[in-house]
């Protein structure tokens, strides 16, 4: 007699599912209508000039090449609304989730730091008004410009007290100082006093900027495969290194949308460090994998091993169980959809953690009773 | 006891009017969806189900792709043009004369024969 599994035992439509990665496009058209002069006439102008996925010349430029094959995929990549989100999230079967943007991904390649701030505190006081306060289940993080902490750390201020903002977003493509900076502590002091969790979200990107010197590689699957592991790679190795979990003790910070398979290789890597380097970073007084067993890493793009089995076993190495947090990233080309995740081989026990129960307790979603 | 032999039927799934050579669209029949391919005046059908996400793989769009090794004479060539369809939700590509998967040789998707009546009708073998 085989095994019952999972999904005879619990459907994923009874479960509660909360989405930790999901994209609004934001239109800079409707920007402009909450950005500050003179930076709603910049917006206006880049809202006349035509857009292509996650590419629009002002707002997220995109300094890379790539040769336009027919027959990728043909389905719309942007969400307009959030009564458009809330229908295909539906069909997703989410519950909750959070929005990320989509030209913002590239907000640290903006060079004009007072532009940066000005379209940052455009894009969050119309997150709050067109989206969150539309949809209740749709959950807000908050743009922070790194070009310029402190205007970052008054955004969260400013938006903390809003109960549909979850998290404070940092965007990693593209930054030129990694997140373990020093410069960055205004942003921490004031989530952490907020208690809202910091989530760092990359993208692709091909810029002069360590790790996305990807210029390289000729095609999208080495430049896409690198680009978004590399990134959390690079700025979680920062954060160890200065010690942000130490002297932000009540700080939660999550790394998404770069799969996992990075994770244990990345502990035992600076566990074998640590034996022979302590003295350089006395800040830490336990191995690094002890500190990035605190932190929280969303799934997409989860790995796809072909044997099925081998993914629990991945997420058995890096606490996945209590430490991932299901992640679609809809509607980007990559998505992972619900059915598939749930699906994997996980218990029933650790699937309703990863697809939500996480999540809950990371952003602070209410689970229902 | 032997296994019991279902036995095939033709379905009708509308007529070859409203598929021109070119082009493909989805039908529902017997509890499945199909996708319809009319290439080069040979009508095709094969599931509407990518095996790798469960994504509507008929609703994407048909093209060619392309081809290298010593069978090209190591040059990149471009193949099967109106053949190869490819998954909405990935970009997974499938050859749709033989459903054969493009990126996954172990992967094969069931073809459906249809037929076409005198008067111009599509039928479907299921």
């Amino acid at each position: 007699m085989s095994e019952p599994t999972g999904r005879s035992r619990e459907r994923l439509e009874d479960l509660f599912v909360v989405d930790a990665d999901v994209h609004l496009h934001e239109d800079p058209a409707q920007l402009a209508e909450f950005a500050e002069p003179p930076w709603d006439v910049a917006l206006r102008e880049i809202a006349k000039v035509e857009e292509r996925y996650l590419d629009l010349p002002g707002l997220s430029p995109r300094a890379e090449y790539r040769i336009p094959w027919p027959g990728g995929s043909n389905r719309p990549q942007t969400v307009w609304s959030a009564a458009s989100m809330r229908r295909e999230l539906d069909d997703l079967h989410v519950d909750v989730a959070v929005l990320f943007p989509d030209h913002l991904l590239s907000l640290a390649m903006v060079r004009e730091p007072a532009f940066a701030v000005g379209v940052a505190r455009a894009y969050n006081d119309w997150l709050a008004e067109r989206w969150l306060r539309e949809e209740p289940s749709l959950k807000g993080a908050v743009v922070v410009p790194p070009q310029d902490p402190a205007a970052g750390a008054a955004e969260i201020r400013k938006h903390a007290g809003n109960p549909g903002v979850v998290c404070a977003y940092l965007p990693a493509a593209g930054l030129k100082v990694l997140y373990g900076n020093e410069c960055y502590d205004p942003v921490y002091d004031a989530a952490q006093e907020a208690g809202l969790p910091v989530a760092i979200h990359s993208v692709e990107a091909v810029y002069p900027v360590f790790p996305f010197q990807l210029e390289q590689f000729r095609t999208a699957m080495a430049v896409h495969a690198l680009a978004h592991p590399l990134a959390m790679v690079a700025n979680l190795v920062s954060m160890l290194e200065t010690g942000v979990p130490v002297r932000f003790p009540q700080l939660g910070i999550a790394f998404m949308e770069a799969g996992t398979g990075w994770i244990p290789w990345l502990a035992n890597r600076l566990d074998k460090e640590y034996v022979e380097r302590r003295r350089e970073v006395p800040i830490l007084s336990e191995r690094p994998s002890h500190y990035m067993q605190r932190f929280s890493y969303g799934t997409q793009p989860i790995e796809e091993p072909e044997r099925r089995g081998d993914i629990v076993r991945l997420f058995e190495l890096f606490d996945g169980e209590n430490r991932a947090l299901y992640a679609s990233d809809w509607p980007h080309h990559d998505f992972d959809h619900t059915q598939f995740v749930f699906g994997l081989p996980f218990s029933p026990e650790a699937r309703r953690k990863i697809m939500g129960l996480n999540a809950a307790r990371f952003f602070g979603i209410e689970p229902p009773a | 006891m032997p296994t019991p032999v279902r036995e095939s039927r033709e379905h009708p799934i509308g007529t070859l009017a409203e598929l021109p050579p070119g082009t493909h669209r989805v039908v529902r029949v017997a509890n499945r969806e199909l996708g319809v391919f009319n290439i080069d005046g040979t009508v095709h059908a094969i599931p509407n189900l990518c095996p790798h996400q469960r994504g509507p793989l008929c609703t994407g769009s048909v093209s060619g792709t392309i081809d290298y090794g010593p069978h090209t004479g190591w040059r990149l060539a471009w193949i099967w043009e109106g053949e190869v369809v490819t998954c909405p939700w990935h970009s997974l590509e499938f050859h749709v004369p033989t459903g054969r998967c493009v990126a996954f040789e172990d992967i094969t998707l069931r073809t459906y024969e249809v037929r076409v009546t005198d008067e111009g009708e599509l039928r479907v073998v299921i």
